[in-house]
């Protein structure tokens, strides 16, 4: 089933009404403020349970982080787990580090290890991935058992130094608690600014569309790396927390069924849900304490209950809501800051394409292609179905890699760069069948595009937090003024999959130019578009072209293609057949022939378009 | 539509619910008992993979307390077993422990898997409860120094020796092979075994391990058997013991095969067959063969409907024990039960009982059984002037 | 007996092994392939199977003939539960099949948690023995024995699987499977019964798992309601070698591991064997990111 479907429905919450609404908004506040509160009311009994509650509400927003944000199906997250307690407990016997001292030892070890995981999986789809993260769970587990020397085997560690803070020791129930719920917070304030930041939106776009993610401009391979180190980096908190708690640690905690725990955490709270994680952690770790009563029956009545619950909610207990909030309230108008782009010489190369080969088995989609793309033009690539024109634009973009040819875009060589990296250089593309992420809002699909123009990166994020209004800002105004472009700025909290079809072919358009490229590939853009809305179009991209933006499309409607193109591209059988104005094009016998030798609706359109064409 | 409600609702209830129960779980928590029972803790793994074990110890200590009910009890109070399951699992085993204290127990007999007992004994230090630990051979149990440990079974540190001395002295052998199966137990017995055998000339020819549930173990067997040793030791559970005699007799090794304590249980007949015949076992002394258990065995059999395991002979005790240090101590108090269970002299099924500063069993035995025409027989014991003598029952 | 080089043996072994973990894995890549989803409770329907041939066993094998009363058990098992796996998949699975796809594994988890708990609870917690009914005589094979049993397990899993290719490939039942598989719209479209089909591959599934579950207990007696979770593990893995949703895949992948296990268990060491199986399995994904046999899914653009 679709994913856009499924985050649909996990984003989609409950509608709210109003009174409930601001119950909503705040509910993580007050299920801290109870979990704070709790020890207040609470025996030792249910104060350990309620650590162990705080230590896999932890564990699931580590976790969340890879699987409800970056939509990688991790199976074996207990390994940073084991890695973050195993540096702490090692350090503070071998090497006498304090618990305090060694904690950013843990991270770092975790974060490493986040990374050297998450590698070998980036090619993989999700369910390969699942088997991967799943061995190298087993892999760490198994080393641990039997490295006796280093890590003390099957018997583990033991004997860990309390932890102090001052002098003050913390042995206490409640004051283990306490420090559980501090580090809850570290974790919970730390995914919160992820979650709002560039990252966390490229995340949303990796998990709807990965592909289409890449195609916009985010760098899908950084990205879904940086989200496993991330997610580690909380687990390398949670781990040396369990360590002080026990004062002792050993492999069995960390096996696969651990990992599949805090899985259940994260489903059964929400998928993507901070509030959720907490809920999730109560339920899962605090039913199966609730039914001892039920003593033999206890984990069979946990089943029982899991089943249920996936039955009848299984967006999770508490999913993200998702907030129709109007992201341009309060935006103030721009000083009309349409600064005309630098006079950049018209006329010159922008794109150039020789000899580009691409065979797929023993086809040649595209053989020996050659043509030029001039600063400022219209150029339209036309030609019957299964010419070889998308498989142009996917060698052109980077998203399949080309046998042979030289691609130039501004003399820079794009030959075996990544899409992404084509987008960074100034060239961005629309898709056939439209790509957009159907489950983010019409904003937040225009600031995934966005994405090679803010500022960013997760360093700058931490250190200049105090630039975080002026950048939202920033980006916010952009994308406005992109949205406005296409027509779309009242529709900006709307879900992308609510539009109708031709407003989410402007959308798609606005994301591509969202990136503010020097060159913009349409494919097939009046696909399915009524005439009216295909005026609209044509209007669009003659308004593009003004803003500076060069621009290169795919199309059959021939109206279209006449209508704007300053000039034409005829490709038949992955070939060139010849290029020129519309006019001279539309005369030459061997395009006639190319389409007529079809049952090519398109090739009968030629002479009636030529005839009705307003000059 | 959308429930909001019924989603706020239902939390929202979640939630109360569980923080009540927690909270009103255990109300006071442990030391005093108050009612007309004394409350005794129980923790094993019923669930899990062990739960055969548990289930066993728990049996052992439902006879002990009616036994001693019979008897009147307690300070005229009726002994009553609370049981918490510790899955095996440290966390669990932690939380367990916090159930028990908080449902007022005032000792605690019981535990299987040191893994468990760990967290478990760290839990009722912490309250100043005594531990009277029945099946955790872990060494280190009794080496942190807590005054609460106390335990009726011997150590692995103690069965190694034992086994080395067996097989060196009695079987003499001259190459060993050491299996064991990664988990804290086996792996603890195997590193005494193999150090007490180096120290004794033998030549161990390999000390590895193998990964329990497989049950397909012939690869591992084959590397074994081709290094043509005299004797295999495994000590490991008895689930895979089973399995592994059956296939090493079927890759055609002769010669002998030895299990630890932890093998020892009717089901490795069951799976082993006649493969088992001839397979010896090093154990603390089992409930049939020790004089005095034939009415423990045959009232186990007639409550639960199959035969003892291991270890319930030894929870018997440990409970009969706790019991018997409430009424000398005169008060359920934790530190006036502490010093009177370190003066314990009681005579139980498993022989005498007492305790030494450790807490560890003072004068533990060991001996070794076998198994003739699929049943377990006593074999060999070590007489007080070091010679292997039959041991038969006394 | 083991050959002065024990190579030979440990390649029985291996194949040995492999038979249980082929039969296993192919009811994880057929669920799979139909409806995406990992079965973490298959592993324990091997279990289910492996208790209900013992119970049978026990009711007949006094009465008939050995040779009926083990076919008996297996029949018995197979179809019983092919049943439950039907049922599961019909109340539990279906209904998911259009929410978020965590949860239909998470709910996949729960329903192996308890049948793990519903048969500790039913038959008790100590292992159950199966009756050592096969012979222990063999024949000599390069040196190496290889007993009467050991061939009949290898035989009786080829069997089956080549059974199951068959049905998926020549029937039009199979062919209907493979469509649904490949797009289930347009099979639906195409007016096959999707629900039916999902039903059956989790029965055919089920039914291999029943059989490698009784073969199992028949072959080294001894059973125990956790038996499931390493198998399961290993022959989704193997089915994940052989490239998720490929049938021959899987049947080729969990001989593969069976031999892995068995050659690093002999030369290294078994306790890293687990660990060396998943580095080969890593080592393989990274060269073939979709298995040994899977399909590269080509993506229209």
């Amino acid at each position: 089933m679709s994913r856009r479907r499924e985050t649909a429905l996990v984003l989609t919450g409950p509608r709210v009404g109003r009174p409930l609404a601001a119950l909503r908004r705040h509910s993580l506040a007050l299920l801290l403020l109870a979990a704070l509160l709790f020890p207040l009311v609470a025996d030792p009994y249910a104060l350990d349970v309620g650590i162990t509650v705080l230590t896999f509400a932890m564990l699931g927003i580590g976790l969340n982080i890879v699987v409800g944000y970056a939509g990688l199906l991790d199976l074996g997250y207990a390994a940073f787990f084991a890695i973050g307690a195993y540096t702490s407990a090692l350090l503070s016997l071998h090497l006498h580090v304090g618990f305090w001292e060694g904690l950013p030892l843990c991270i770092l070890a975790a974060a490493v290890s986040g990374a050297i995981i998450g590698y070998p999986t980036l090619r993989l789809r999700s369910d390969y991935l699942a088997i991967v993260t799943l061995g190298f769970g087993e892999i760490v587990r198994i080393t641990a058992t039997n490295l006796t020397g280093l890590t003390g085997g099957p018997n583990g560690l033991y004997g860990l130094p309390v932890p102090k803070i001052g002098h003050f020791e913390l042995t206490s129930q409640r004051s283990l608690y306490l420090l559980g719920f501090a580090f809850l917070l570290v974790s919970l304030g730390f995914s919160w600014a992820l979650f709002h930041s560039r990252l966390g939106r490229a995340w949303n776009s990796v998990r709807e569309d990965e592909t289409a993610a890449e195609a916009a401009g985010i760098p899908t391979v950084r990205v879904k790396l940086l989200a496993y180190v991330l997610g580690a980096v909380v687990a390398g908190l949670a781990g040396p927390f369990f360590a002080a708690r026990f004062g002792a640690i050993d492999p069995t905690s960390f096996t696969f069924l651990q990992s599949v725990t805090i899985l259940t955490v994260v489903v059964v709270g929400g998928m993507g849900s901070l509030p959720g994680m907490l809920v999730g952690a109560v339920v899962v770790q605090g039913l199966p304490e609730l039914l001892r009563a039920v003593a033999r029956w206890r984990l069979l009545a946990f089943a029982f209950a899991l089943v249920l619950l996936m039955q009848f909610r299984p967006q999770g207990l508490w999913p993200v809501p998702h907030v129709r909030r109007d992201p341009f309230a309060g935006l103030p108008e721009e000083p009309d800051a349409q600064a005309t782009p630098a006079a950049a010489p018209q006329g010159e190369v922008l794109l150039h394409v020789h000899g580009l080969v691409k065979r797929f088995g023993g086809v040649a989609a595209v053989d020996q292609a050659s043509f030029e793309v001039r600063r400022g033009e219209i150029l339209s690539i036309i030609g019957p179905n299964g010419a070889g024109k998308t498989t142009v634009f996917n060698c052109v973009t980077g998203l399949i890699r080309s046998n042979r040819g030289e691609v130039r875009l501004a003399g820079r060589s794009l030959r075996r760069l990544r899409p992404h990296q084509v987008v960074s250089l100034g060239m961005a593309r629309t898709f056939q069948g439209i790509r957009l992420f159907k489950g983010m809002s019409v904003y937040e699909n225009v600031m995934v595009g966005a994405y090679p123009t803010q500022l960013g990166g997760l360093w700058r994020g931490i250190t200049h937090l105090h630039l975080r209004r002026e950048t939202d800002l920033r980006n916010r105004l952009h994308a406005r003024r992109w949205l406005r472009f296409v027509g779309l700025e009242d529709k900006a909290a709307r879900l992308a999959s609510e539009l109708a079809y031709g407003e989410q072919r402007r959308l798609e358009i606005a994301r591509a130019l969202a990136s503010e490229p020097q060159l913009l590939l349409l494919d097939e853009p009046g696909a399915g578009t009524n005439p009216s809305e295909k005026n609209d179009l044509m209007e669009l991209i003659r308004r593009a072209r003004g803003e500076g933006v060069t621009v290169l499309l795919i199309e059959h409607d021939m109206r279209l293609v006449m209508g704007i193109s300053d000039r034409v591209v005829v490709m038949d059988q992955g070939r060139i057949l010849t290029e020129g104005t519309p006019a001279e094009v539309q005369r030459d016998e061997r395009v006639i022939e190319a389409y007529l030798g079809r049952e090519d609706e398109s090739g009968w359109e030629i002479e009636e378009e030529v005839a009705t064409r307003p000059s | 539509m959308w429930r909001a409600r019924r989603l706020i609702g239902s939390c929202a209830l979640l939630m109360a619910i569980a923080l009540a129960v927690a909270a009103c779980g255990g109300g006071g928590g442990g030391g005093t008992s108050g009612g007309g029972s004394i409350k005794i803790g129980v923790p094993g793994p019923l669930s899990g993979d062990y739960a055969s074990a548990g289930t066993d110890i728990v049996n052992g200590a439902k006879l002990a307390a009616q036994d001693v009910n019979a008897k009147g009890g307690a300070l005229g109070k009726k002994i009553e077993i609370v049981t918490a399951d510790d899955a095996c699992d440290a966390q669990t085993a932690a939380q367990a422990a916090q159930k028990l204290l908080s449902s007022g127990v005032v000792a605690v007999a019981g535990g299987y898997c040191s893994a468990a007992s760990l967290p478990e004994l760290t839990a009722f230090h912490r309250r100043g409860l005594p531990f009277v630990m029945d099946a955790s051979t872990n060494p280190k149990l009794t080496e942190m120094g807590f005054k609460e440990a106390f335990r009726d079974i011997g150590r692995d540190d103690e069965q190694g020796p034992f086994a080395a001395k067996f097989v060196a002295g009695f079987l003499k052998a001259k190459k060993v092979a050491v299996i064991n199966d990664n988990t804290t137990y086996s792996k603890g017995l195997a590193v005494s075994t193999v150090d007490a055998l180096k120290k004794a000339g033998v030549n161990v020819v390999f000390d590895q391990a193998i990964t329990p549930g497989q049950q397909d173990y012939t690869p591992t067997l084959t590397k074994v058997i081709s290094s043509n040793p005299d004797v295999v030791y495994y000590t490991g559970y008895f689930t895979e013991a089973g399995l592994l005699v059956k296939q090493a007799r079927q890759l055609g090794y002769r010669n002998t095969f030895m299990g630890g304590d932890a093998t020892n249980d009717p089901t490795l007949l069951k799976t082993g067959g006649p493969a088992a015949n001839d397979m010896v076992i090093t154990t603390a002394p089992l409930a049939q063969f020790l004089s005095g258990t034939e009415s423990f065995v045959s009232a186990y059999e007639k409550q639960f409907g199959h035969g003892p395991g291991p270890y319930s002979v030894y929870e018997y005790d440990a409970v009969q024990v706790v019991a018997k240090a409430i009424q000398a101590a005169g008060s359920t108090d934790s530190a006036k039960l502490i010093d009177s269970l370190r003066g314990t002299r009681h005579s139980g099924l498993t022989g005498d009982i007492s305790f030494d500063a450790k807490g560890d069993r003072a004068g533990v035995t060991y001996i070794t059984i076998t198994v003739r025409n699929e049943k377990f027989e006593a074999y060999k014991k070590l007489d007080d002037s070091g010679k292997w003598v039959d041991a038969t029952a006394a | 007996m083991i050959a002065a080089s024990p190579f030979v043996s440990y390649l029985i072994n291996g194949l040995t092994i492999g038979s249980f973990l082929a039969l296993v894995a192919l009811g994880y890549t057929m669920v799979y392939g139909i409806i995406r989803l990992i079965n973490f409770a298959h592993g324990d329907l091997f279990m289910v199977g492996a208790f209900l041939g013992w119970t049978v066993l026990n009711v007949v094998a006094s009465r008939l003939p050995i040779a009926l009363s083990v076919l008996m058990a297996l029949l018995v098992a197979m179809a019983l539960t092919g049943a439950l796996g039907t049922v599961i998949s019909r109340m539990v699975y279906q209904p998911l099949l259009r929410a978020p796809r965590l949860s239909i594994l998470i709910a996949a988890l729960a329903v192996s948690l308890g049948l793990q708990n519903g048969v500790l609870l039913l038959y008790g917690p100590v292992p159950k023995t199966y009756p050592h009914v096969l012979p222990a005589s063999g024949l000599s094979l390069a040196g190496v024995r290889v007993s009467y049993p050991q061939l009949g397990m290898f035989l009786l899993s080829l069997l089956l699987m080549g059974a199951l290719y068959l049905f998926v490939h020549r029937t039009a039942v199979g062919t209907a499977m493979r469509a649904l598989a490949m797009d289930q719209d347009a099979a639906r479209l195409m007016g096959i019964n999707v629900e039916r089909h999902i039903m059956l591959a989790f029965f055919l599934g089920s039914l291999l798992a029943a059989a490698a579950g009784v073969m199992e207990g028949l072959y080294y007696t001894q059973i125990s309601f956790f038996m499931g979770f390493l198998i399961g593990l290993r022959a989704f893995t193997a089915a994940v070698l052989g490239g998720i949703g490929n049938i021959p895949g899987a049947m080729v992948a969990g001989f593969l591991i069976g031999l892995l296990q068995s050659f690093s268990a002999g030369y290294l060491s078994a306790q890293w064997t687990d660990v060396f199986v998943f580095v080969v399995l890593i080592l393989v994904l990274v060269v073939k990111p979709t298995g040994l046999f899977g399909e590269r899914v080509v993506e229209r653009m």
